[in-house]
């Protein structure tokens, strides 16, 4: 579904990313973790060119989205994005949060939208907050709402950047729930996270980045029980 | 009680005698039509220049600054030098002289030439009303296939407009009084009429009476901002 070949990046003359190679298949959830600083926000934001890549290719479903005669809005219409800082739109009521992009992007009628809002409002155990504004609500409960948002375009593929880093620790378990939920009914995932117990949980593969490469790749059980790489050593033995 | 019968004499010269009450608000009517005019015509010329400022900053974080925009850019940054580099009063006088002249009534130039002069403040005010919304809000309204303009239109322009709000009432009041200056150029405005009814009754009651009608308009002002304030601080409730 995604294709990376020889993915870099740079800001300025510091390498972020150092050529990246993956394939990451429908229905995989694919965990990325690291140190900060790895590159593993980065890898995630060129998949949907929120950055844009200074040298590789990234293909999905068949298109390369670097290439700038691809309308890359169309592409982004695909992948749902989850940010650290949830990024609601303020001045929007939750359900208009929701609803924007479906409806000004034609994919909806305002009925049609209206509707999918309220399901989706309940698929995240929100249904009576349509009519809030996000600054009345948790950050729990505001991550949630933007998991809503991203769903409703209908996305092929989610893609989640530190989802509960900046959440007060008794939030974590609500929006990690609602992930696994997503990932149960067959989602495909990639998800840049700090939460091991998640990575164990519910990826079907956990890649380990370091100084802008992916030092280590496994499934869950290997990845945790059997590390190889001594950076992932080290790594695990600080964060478990 | 001398001093009072002659402010009611200086009054009664002022507005009754010859009706000139008339010539206040038909001047008030000439005020208010330039400088609806020009808030109009300054805020249009102000939200794209601030809009082709920012998207060229952007851009070149990007890597990718088209030609067309940063020649964009230079030309919005002549304007902004330019305008906000001279005074208003010559800005006008060019204005009508070189373009209007044929026409014996300079409200047309006035207008355009004090939105003109306008968009530059304006331009300054929305650009900074842009950068004061987190990068955020575009990655997201972009991340859900919303284009660049989409996402400036339906995200960052209602909230930067909101942040804004009280530095553009500022302009439009300031905008409000200088129009004023119109009097340079053979419009008969308030303060041109006023100035013609205190040379004729040797009197200057008629200044007094132009400044407490601006003193009501800028309360008015004042007002309406207030209420727009207050229908913004909706999605403000915790």
């Amino acid at each position: 579904m995604i294709d990376v070949r020889g993915l870099q990046k740079s800001f300025g003359s510091h390498k972020v990313l150092k050529g990246i190679n993956e394939h990451i298949s429908k229905g995989e959830k694919v965990v990325i973790v690291g140190a900060s600083g790895s590159g593993k926000s980065t890898f995630l934001r060129c998949l949907n060119l929120l950055e844009q890549p200074t040298g590789g290719t990234i293909t999905f479903d068949g298109v390369d989205i670097t290439d700038p005669k691809n309308d890359i809005n169309k592409l982004r219409a695909r992948m749902g994005m989850v940010f650290q800082q949830f990024n609601l739109f303020p001045h929007l009521s939750v359900k208009e949060n929701i609803k924007l992009a479906p409806v000004k992007l034609k994919r909806l009628s305002e009925a049609e939208a209206d509707k999918r809002a309220l399901e989706l409002l309940s698929r995240v155990g929100l249904p009576d907050k349509a009519n809030a504004y996000p600054a009345q609500l948790s950050g729990g409960q505001q991550q949630r709402i933007a998991i809503a948002r991203a769903l409703a375009m209908n996305p092929e593929v989610m893609l989640f950047d530190e989802p509960t880093s900046a959440l007060d620790p008794e939030m974590v378990g609500e929006v990690l729930e609602i992930m696994k939920e997503l990932a149960e009914d067959g989602m495909t995932m990639v998800v840049v996270t700090h939460e091991m117990g998640f990575a164990r949980s519910v990826g079907t593969r956990v890649l380990f980045m370091d100084e802008g490469v992916i030092a280590e790749q496994n499934d869950p059980g290997e990845f945790f029980s059997n590390p190889q790489h001594p950076r992932l050593r080290e790594f695990l033995s600080k964060v478990l | 009680m001398q001093w009072l019968d002659k402010i009611i004499a200086s009054l009664n010269a002022a507005l009754i005698e010859g009706d000139r009450w008339k010539l206040y608000l038909r001047g008030l009517g000439k005020t208010l039509e330039i400088s609806a005019g020009a808030v109009i015509l300054g805020i249009l010329i102000g939200v794209i220049v601030a809009i082709i400022k920012v998207s060229a900053v952007q851009k070149r974080v990007g890597g990718n600054c088209g030609v067309l925009l940063r020649a964009g850019e230079w030309l919005c940054d002549l304007y902004l030098t330019v305008i906000r580099g001279t005074p208003v009063m010559l800005q006008l006088m060019i204005i009508y002289f070189s373009v209007f002249a044929s026409m014996s009534d300079g409200t047309l130039a006035a207008i355009v030439g004090f939105g003109i002069n306008s968009g530059a403040y304006v331009a300054e005010i929305v650009r900074s009303g842009i950068q004061s919304i987190d990068r955020g809000q575009t990655e997201a309204g972009r991340s859900l296939g919303l284009s660049s303009s989409m996402t400036m239109r339906l995200i960052i322009l209602p909230q930067a407009f909101r942040n804004i709000l009280p530095a553009l009432f500022n302009e439009f009041i300031t905008l409000l009084k200088e129009t004023s200056v119109a009097s340079v150029i053979a419009v008969p405005d308030m303060v041109k009429n006023a100035t013609n009814i205190k040379t004729k009754i040797y009197n200057i009651a008629p200044l007094y009476v132009t400044a407490l009608i601006y003193l009501v308009l800028v309360v008015g002002l004042t007002l309406v901002q207030k209420k727009i304030e207050g229908r913004l601080r909706e999605s403000d409730r915790r």
